[in-house]
């Protein structure tokens, strides 16, 4: 009682100007807490996250201008600055590996988006036990990449293999799957477009059924036929997921390896020999560690830029986009 | 009295002296200790698993085993070595890996235990087991810093050790009164004329796949035609003429080889052989357990085995396992004394007997182990030939091994010109051991 009375005594002896400012200042400081209050709940998932995501990053990028092998401790590897990249560019085999990678990837993810879309367009209908047919399509995604290589190695087997079996009762000559540069490339191909083609499928198919149907059927009484509405209705607005599916695979392109590793072991001669793979034998078979980050660090590079190009094309498209509904709805105003 | 009681007095002494030692137990300290041993999953240390009880009931101490897929075992005892403490107290090391954990200062030299009378068994005899293995898999420090010399020492001991044999289909030889080949003339004319007299099967099964691979299969002939990869001055000279006819010979063999062969590695050109789609398989003897399981093998009772061919000289190759101590192990003597176990004359015949690979002469000529496998006194009488030094054991050879086996690819695969090709790996190699500092004193 007596603290009350003493604080209203003590206001009331302060000026209208004085008490205004406490007011304002109190309001200020409120205001920065509340601004600041989300960054506090957030603070605990970014200490998380920067020592679970940058701290491995950071590890790689330092251990790549080491000569680091695995038998040393790291404090004992020797610094050498820049050579391990430097030399990387004089390395014959890293760099027709590097091309092998950038071919794969490309032929491969342009196949799979093919026939992934052109497939599920092809789909997008009330089928009955559609549900069942998703989970079967989607079955090869599930298999674990090691037993998919084993079972496409056994099938491309040039004696026993259910290809070249079948091939010869026709009568025809046996191909070599794998033992011919070309043909081991296009088997490689060949495996993983049928365990990838699924997730663009499933995902395709996804985005077609999401589509606004008021937009297809503003197409239909405008007399679209079924080609004019796949061009210009339904892969324009299918556009930005598959910009984020075919990124994404062409991420995980750039990283295959367990299925190649037991097809072909990236051979015959380095045909095969895609960059994860040749990452994966420098830090084991040849001992050099700051080498194989430093051929990381390459591919991250090469990923990054792929992203940045995928996410600036989604920018202007989605700028382009902006501006011609702002035209649009100028033009109905 | 006193004349009797002195015999007597003597014999007591006696007795007590000889019952003293009967029970003298060196495994006594370390009864109750438990040892945690690494071991690669291999034909071998299966047989191995199925003796090891016997040491425990024989000395008392336990023994935890972690089995692993080799190149699996290589990768856990890579991060195992650089521990300050280990959790392994003995080690079975591929015998590429001398080179790096003795250069990495990871395994124990041996001296100082076969130095300790407690612990060292005067009954070991060493000059039993086969020379070869020893200086290919123990020794380092000596000659070209891999091999043994003046200034060279154990650090492991031979265990699943294996050398090259030619197994070939006595029904086919017989069939067609063919002369089994001493010579790498007569096994290369053998080998692509057996596809003309038996159309549809293969002359000889070889690993050929890209790799590891193709550089196995190419050292095997470089050795016994009298090639090496480098010269005394460590200068290359895998591109000799030497070099030529060992990559002509492999191409040869593929060519002559079933389908397929091109990709082969050790598992497919075996299978090849036990499906019976080829008439001899030139490889390591390890493969010689899986010949007449009828689960694995379609030749059961058709194969024999004779010495790896000649050409200007003998030369088998040596590889497989070693076993040694981890210098950051924690159990460092007994450890020791369960090594010694396995490899004495004893272990050794019991591991033979369980399918095992044996590491002594001894055993190789024991008549129980050849009534069981009667082709062993034929690796004996192959081992005597056996070569440590058919393939550099250094640390850089891992990468000089990959190129020169892609290379190699694309000689069986893309008729690259075989001198061409391996000038190509000669200058990448060259540079290599430059950077590694193998020129240094020259």
């Amino acid at each position: 009682m007596e603290l009350t009375s003493h604080t209203r005594n003590d206001t009331g002896g302060r000026t209208p100007g004085c008490l205004a400012a406490r007011q304002a200042r109190s309001r200020k400081y409120s205001e920065i807490a509340q601004r600041l209050t989300p960054y506090f709940f957030l603070a605990p998932a970014v200490v998380i996250l920067a020592v679970a995501l940058l701290y491995p990053v950071g590890y790689m990028i330092y251990a790549s201008f080491l000569d680091w092998n695995p038998s040393q401790r790291i404090e004992e590897a020797d610094w050498v600055g820049l050579r391990n990249y430097i030399s990387l560019l004089g390395d014959e085999s890293f760099i027709e590996s590097f091309f092998v990678t950038l071919k794969f990837a490309a032929l491969v993810v342009g196949f799979e988006m093919i026939v992934g879309v052109g497939l599920a367009l092809l789909l997008d209908r009330n089928v009955r036990g559609m549900s069942l047919q998703r989970t079967i399509f989607i079955l090869p995604m599930m298999i674990a990449p090691i037993v998919v290589g084993l079972i496409w190695r056994y099938m491309y087997h040039p004696t026993v293999g259910s290809f070249n079996r079948t091939l010869k009762s026709w009568g025809l000559d046996a191909v070599p799957w794998l033992s011919d540069s070309d043909w081991a490339f296009a088997s490689v191909i060949i495996a993983d477009m049928w365990q990838w083609t699924p997730f663009i499928f499933i995902l395709a198919l996804a985005a077609l059924q999401s589509l606004p149907q008021s937009a297809l059927e503003a197409a239909r009484i405008d007399g679209a036929n079924d080609w004019q509405q796949i061009l210009y209705i339904k892969l324009p607005l299918m556009m930005p997921v598959l910009v984020v599916t075919c990124l994404l695979r062409l991420i995980d392109a750039f990283k295959v390896l367990e299925v190649i590793l037991v097809l072909t072991n990236g051979g015959p001669g380095l045909s095969t020999e895609i960059l994860s793979l040749r990452i994966a034998r420098t830090a084991s078979e040849f001992r050099e560690l700051g080498v194989a980050a430093a051929m990381s660090n390459y591919l991250l590079v090469l990923l990054f830029v792929i992203t940045l190009a995928m996410f600036l094309y989604n920018k202007v498209a989605e700028s382009r986009q902006a501006r011609i509904r702002a035209a649009a709805e100028e033009e109905f105003k | 009295m006193l004349k009797l009681l002195k015999p007597l007095a003597g014999a007591a002494v006696g007795l007590s002296v000889g019952l003293g030692g009967a029970m003298a137990d060196p495994y006594q300290p370390y009864k109750g200790e438990t040892l945690v041993v690494n071991f690669p999953a291999h034909p071998h240390y299966d047989a191995v698993m199925k003796v090891l009880p016997e040491f425990t009931k024989e000395t008392g101490i336990n023994v935890e085993v972690d089995q692993l897929q080799y190149l699996k075992m290589r990768e856990k005892q890579t991060l195992e070595l650089t521990k300050r403490k280990g959790d392994y107290d003995l080690i079975a090391y591929v015998v590429f890996s001398k080179a790096d954990y003795v250069y990495a200062d990871q395994l124990e030299n041996l001296a100082r235990y076969f130095m300790n009378p407690k612990l060292a068994d005067p009954n070991y005899d060493a000059g039993d087991l086969i020379d070869g293995y020893v200086q290919n898999i123990g020794v380092a420090g000596g000659s070209k810093g891999y091999l043994p010399g003046p200034t060279g020492s154990l650090f492991g001991v031979p265990f699943g050790s294996e050398t090259s044999v030619l197994g070939y289909r006595k029904d086919i030889f017989d069939k067609h009164g063919l002369k089994v080949p001493e010579t790498y003339d007569e096994l290369l004319e053998l080998a692509c004329k057996i596809p003309e007299l038996e159309p549809g099967m293969g002359g000889l099964s070889s690993r050929a796949a890209s790799g590891h691979h193709a550089s196995h299969a190419f050292l095997l002939h470089l050795a016994p035609l009298g090639g090496r990869v480098f010269d005394e001055n460590w200068n290359l000279i895998v591109n000799n003429e030497a070099g030529v006819k060992a990559a002509e010979a492999l191409k040869t063999i593929v060519d002559c080889g079933p389908e397929g062969a091109k990709t082969f590695g050790f598992a497919e050109a075996g299978a090849a052989f036990l499906q019976g789609n080829t008439a001899m398989f030139l490889d390591s003897t390890v493969f010689a357990g899986q010949v007449n399981n009828p689960d694995k093998s379609k030749v059961v009772g058709k194969v024999a085995w004779a010495p790896h061919p000649m050409g200007v000289r003998r030369g088998s190759q040596t590889g497989g396992f070693g076993i040694g101590i981890p210098k950051n192990a924690a159990n460092k003597e007994a450890a020791f004394l369960l090594m010694q176990w396995l490899t004495s004359k004893k272990a050794d015949k019991l591991i033979a007997l369980a399918g095992g690979n044996p590491s002594r002469f001894s055993t190789h000529n024991d008549a129980e182990v050849n009534e069981k496998f009667p082709h062993m006194a034929t690796f004996g009488e192959a081992l005597k030939h056996a070569d440590p030094d058919w393939r550099p054991i250094i640390p850089v050879w891992g990468k000089i091994n990959a190129d020169l086996g892609t290379t190699l690819s694309k000689v069986l695969t893309e008729d690259l010109d075989i001198q061409e090709a391996l000038d190509g790996v000669a200058d990448r190699s060259k540079a290599v051991m430059e950077e590694a500092g193998y020129y240094t004193w020259n």
